[in-house]
């Protein structure tokens, strides 16, 4: 018994003396200061900490190479600037001036080592002189003017095939390409045309016909929109904003004549709503530049609401 | 007796004052400066650690002594065993199914059974009282010198409905039949126990041997090492892995003898218990409250001497998981309320000239300091360790140490890790045989149950005893609320 109160009584001294002994550099090292045994002071050093992508680059300190890799914090750094070196076999080194502050770390944590042989690759099979990617199907679409042939392949370029021919009648580079939201029809324009590709024979409405071809050579086309039910499309001209049905039978419903050149357009497929800019003349006789949104929802008015963005005068 | 009971107040308020005061103080100093609580927090890591393998220390001497005496023939070491031992049984709920075990171990003990007197002690209050007496009776009443059931009436007037009072009458009527008997007080030693309590079969022999070879035998308590294996293969891994750190945590204040306090079942002179008055009768922690009656009795001159052989009691749970963390919850709460023994303490210091000042001194602080520590821990190192990073904002996030903190602290825990492989090692070799109906795989599951002592630290490291603290500082004091006990779940 004696002699285990003896051994506990010399734990618990050794104990407290670790404690008393070892917290001192503890929290100078936490507080980041450093002990220097030859003049018994502690000194204000700084840290770097240092991350890549990807890890484990060679870390250069002042040109002398570390033991250390990425990820890494140098610590004990009396303040002033250092020459920071990162190298990784088969990467572009990445090199800067780091400053170190006192008590301080300076974080380079977003260092990217781009490699030196590059990662890339053709994902076309054919000539191309259009693609389109959905990034919600991942896939690339390919138009080849020359064959007038529509091509798809997923984001890696692998099977890659035809998905169809646009007719002969559409002229020349399509300004833009747009999927339906049932993924079941391809719009393609020009400057006058709109073509309609069919990918599925339940998509057609026009029995042994896999395309649709609208034209209108009184206007420029500047955008086209699939509407959310993908059948009914929103067509921006330079005169105005009509809806029509994707079938040859149907009319053109004009909705909004245009002052002018719309600068900026976009469509809220989740709201089917149009989001687009116009010219008006105020009753003093000045013209603004106002933002408007067109809704075609089915409980929504045509144009219910108008929101004044900018106003710019006119001379 | 105004002037007393402000005092007692103005000492029930210290130590819910300073937990709260040290929690509050931390996360304020987190928003206002986030540094001065990093360095507080870095203190008490390293404090924590230092601490930590200290007492894993001691577990592991405390642990070795326990294996070696274990097997050792205690009756036959004792110089003389003419004492007598009176056992006191306080029990309130517990049935037939609890009582009958720790009465047919006491039976299997090798001390000569003509010098044992067994008192089961029931509540008036309790229905099945008389019914269990009788039956525990006709099975126990030939194997002791005497069997005695006492029947502690309800609602005595300045009495709380506590585990003391029941014991202090079954044992002032135990007083008046043993004296009728011829049989001094003097020569009997006493062992209050806990209803599920099971002794050792040497546990009477090993305590006769330490109360003759005690310089001073009326002088001291006798603590035995409570482990709760009645059950410990059959209780959820919650319940087992907090009853085995309280195992350990018992065995540890074991070796600092200037410190340790007699908890739970424990034995004492019966002569020593009529001089300081029996315990008292208004208090829930009657296991501690009685070692410092007898501490300030004596005038600092007792002592708790440990006793190097189990006792084993149940683990408190039920069949739902919630259920069992409730239980749980409220027994760690009812043992914490022992912090209504500092108000008694320090009462008694003030009343008291003859103890010295230094003696006291130590005694308030670290009795204090145990229940502040005890309410602190688990919220510092979980709750307020990450809070100067999280809410330090850019400018501590910049700053050497707001990189530092949460590396040190990692690495500094990580230490931890080797105290908790010792604890699991240990927790392996107090077990009980594996009952044949337990499967051989359970072995895996309560090494693997380990991993989910940060998630008990979580509910019962410090809310227990920072929940007492409060309701004490507040003034609401606690009922008796005993742990349901059963060998059917409850």
């Amino acid at each position: 018994m004696l002699n285990e109160q003896k051994i506990r009584g010399i734990l618990f001294y050794l104990s407290v003396s670790i404690f008393f002994i070892g917290l001192p550099f503890i929290l100078s090292y936490a507080l980041g200061y450093k002990f220097n045994p030859r003049t018994l002071k502690f000194t204000q050093t700084g840290l770097i900490s240092i991350k890549t992508q990807p890890q484990g680059a060679h870390i250069y300190l002042d040109s002398k190479l570390l033991d250390e890799k990425t990820p890494s914090t140098l610590s004990e750094l009396l303040p002033g600037t250092y020459s920071i070196r990162l190298e990784s076999e088969d990467y572009y080194p990445w090199e800067m001036q780091v400053d170190v502050y006192p008590r301080r770390i300076t974080r380079i944590e977003k260092v990217i080592l781009f490699p030196k042989r590059l990662n890339i690759k053709q994902l076309n099979k054919g000539s191309v002189s259009y693609f389109y990617i959905d990034q919600e199907r991942k896939n690339i679409y390919y138009f080849n003017r020359q064959d007038s042939i529509l091509y798809e392949s997923d984001l890696e370029g692998e099977r890659f095939k035809e998905l169809s021919v646009l007719p002969k009648s559409f002229k020349g580079m399509p300004k833009g390409l747009r999927l339906s939201e049932d993924k079941e029809k391809i719009l393609l324009f020009n400057s006058h045309q709109i073509c309609v590709l069919y990918l599925s024979p339940k998509g057609s409405l026009l029995y042994g016909q896999n395309s649709l071809m609208l034209d209108y050579p009184g206007k420029q086309i500047i955008q086209v929109f699939w509407h959310s039910d993908s059948y009914h499309l929103i067509l921006v001209t330079d005169k105005n904003i009509s809806v029509l049905e994707t079938n040859i039978l149907s009319n053109e419903l004009s909705l909004v004549n245009l002052n002018g050149f719309p600068s900026e357009l976009f469509y809220d497929i989740d709201r089917d709503s149009l989001y687009f800019s116009d010219y008006q003349m105020g009753n003093d006789g000045a013209v603004y530049e106002n933002v408007y949104k067109l809704e075609f929802s089915e409980k929504a008015s045509i144009i219910s609401s108008v929101v004044k963005l900018r106003q710019n005068e006119r001379e | 007796m105004k002037e007393n009971s402000l005092r007692k107040r103005v000492f029930e308020i210290i130590p819910g004052f300073l937990s709260w005061g040290i929690i509050l103080t931390l996360v304020i100093l987190a928003f206002i400066n986030p540094v001065s609580c990093a360095v507080i927090i870095l203190v008490f890591d390293f404090y924590w650690i230092i601490r930590t393998l200290y007492l894993t220390t001691l577990l592991v001497m405390a642990h070795h002594r326990l294996y070696r005496e274990r097997s050792k023939d205690w009756l036959k070491a004792c110089p003389k065993n003419n004492f007598y031992h009176l056992i006191i049984f306080p029990v309130y709920k517990e049935g037939l199914d609890i009582l009958r075990p720790s009465l047919e171990a006491i039976n299997k003990c090798h001390y000569p059974k003509d010098k044992i007197i067994v008192v089961v002690a029931f509540e008036e209050r309790n229905p099945d009282a008389r019914n269990n007496a009788r039956v525990l009776e006709s099975e126990f009443r030939d194997s002791f010198h005497i069997y005695l059931s006492t029947f502690h009436p309800a609602g005595i007037a300045g009495e709380k409905p506590t585990k003391g009072a029941n014991a202090t009458w079954a044992a002032k009527e135990a007083k008046i039949v043993l004296n009728r008997s011829g049989i001094r007080d003097e020569d009997i030693i006493l062992s209050c126990f806990d209803a599920d309590t099971c002794v050792n079969e040497e546990y009477f022999g090993c305590l006769t041997y330490h109360f003759t070879k005690s310089p001073k035998p009326h002088q001291s308590s006798y603590q035995p090492m409570p482990v709760y294996n009645n059950n410990i293969w059959q209780a959820p891994s919650f319940a087992r892995l907090v009853e085995i750190s309280s195992s350990f945590c018992q065995m540890i204040e074991g070796m600092r003898l200037e410190k340790f306090v007699t908890f739970s079942s424990h034995s004492m002179s019966f002569k020593t218990l009529v001089d300081i008055g029996y315990w008292p009768v208004d208090m829930i922690s009657d296991d501690s409250v009685i070692y410092w009656k007898a501490f300030l009795f004596y005038k600092g001159d007792y002592r708790v001497i440990p006793l190097y052989l189990t006792v084993s009691m149940d683990i408190a749970y039920s069949n739902s998981f919630i259920k069992t963390i409730k239980m749980q919850y409220k027994q760690k709460r009812r043992w914490a309320w022992g912090v209504e023994n500092f108000p008694f303490l320090m009462n008694g210091f003030l009343n008291d000239r003859d103890i010295p000042l230094i003696k006291k001194v130590r005694r308030g602080f670290h009795l204090l300091e145990t229940h502040v520590t005890w309410a602190v821990w688990a919220v510092i190192l979980l709750f307020i360790g990450p809070l100067p990073v999280i809410f330090g904002g850019t400018f501590f996030n910049q700053m050497a140490i707001g990189y530092n903190l949460s590396k040190i602290t990692g690495l500094l825990l990580n230490f931890t890790l080797f105290t908790s492989l010792v604890w699991i090692v240990l927790s392996r070799l107090i077990l009980p045989p594996r009952p044949k109906e337990v499967s051989r795989f359970k072995n895996v599951i309560m090494t693997m149950e380990w991993f989910l002592v940060p998630f008990i630290i979580l509910i019962l490291g410090s809310t227990p005893a920072l929940d007492a603290q409060t309701h004490l500082a507040l003034g609401k004091y606690m009922e008796f609320n005993p742990t349901p006990k059963s060998k059917k779940m409850v």
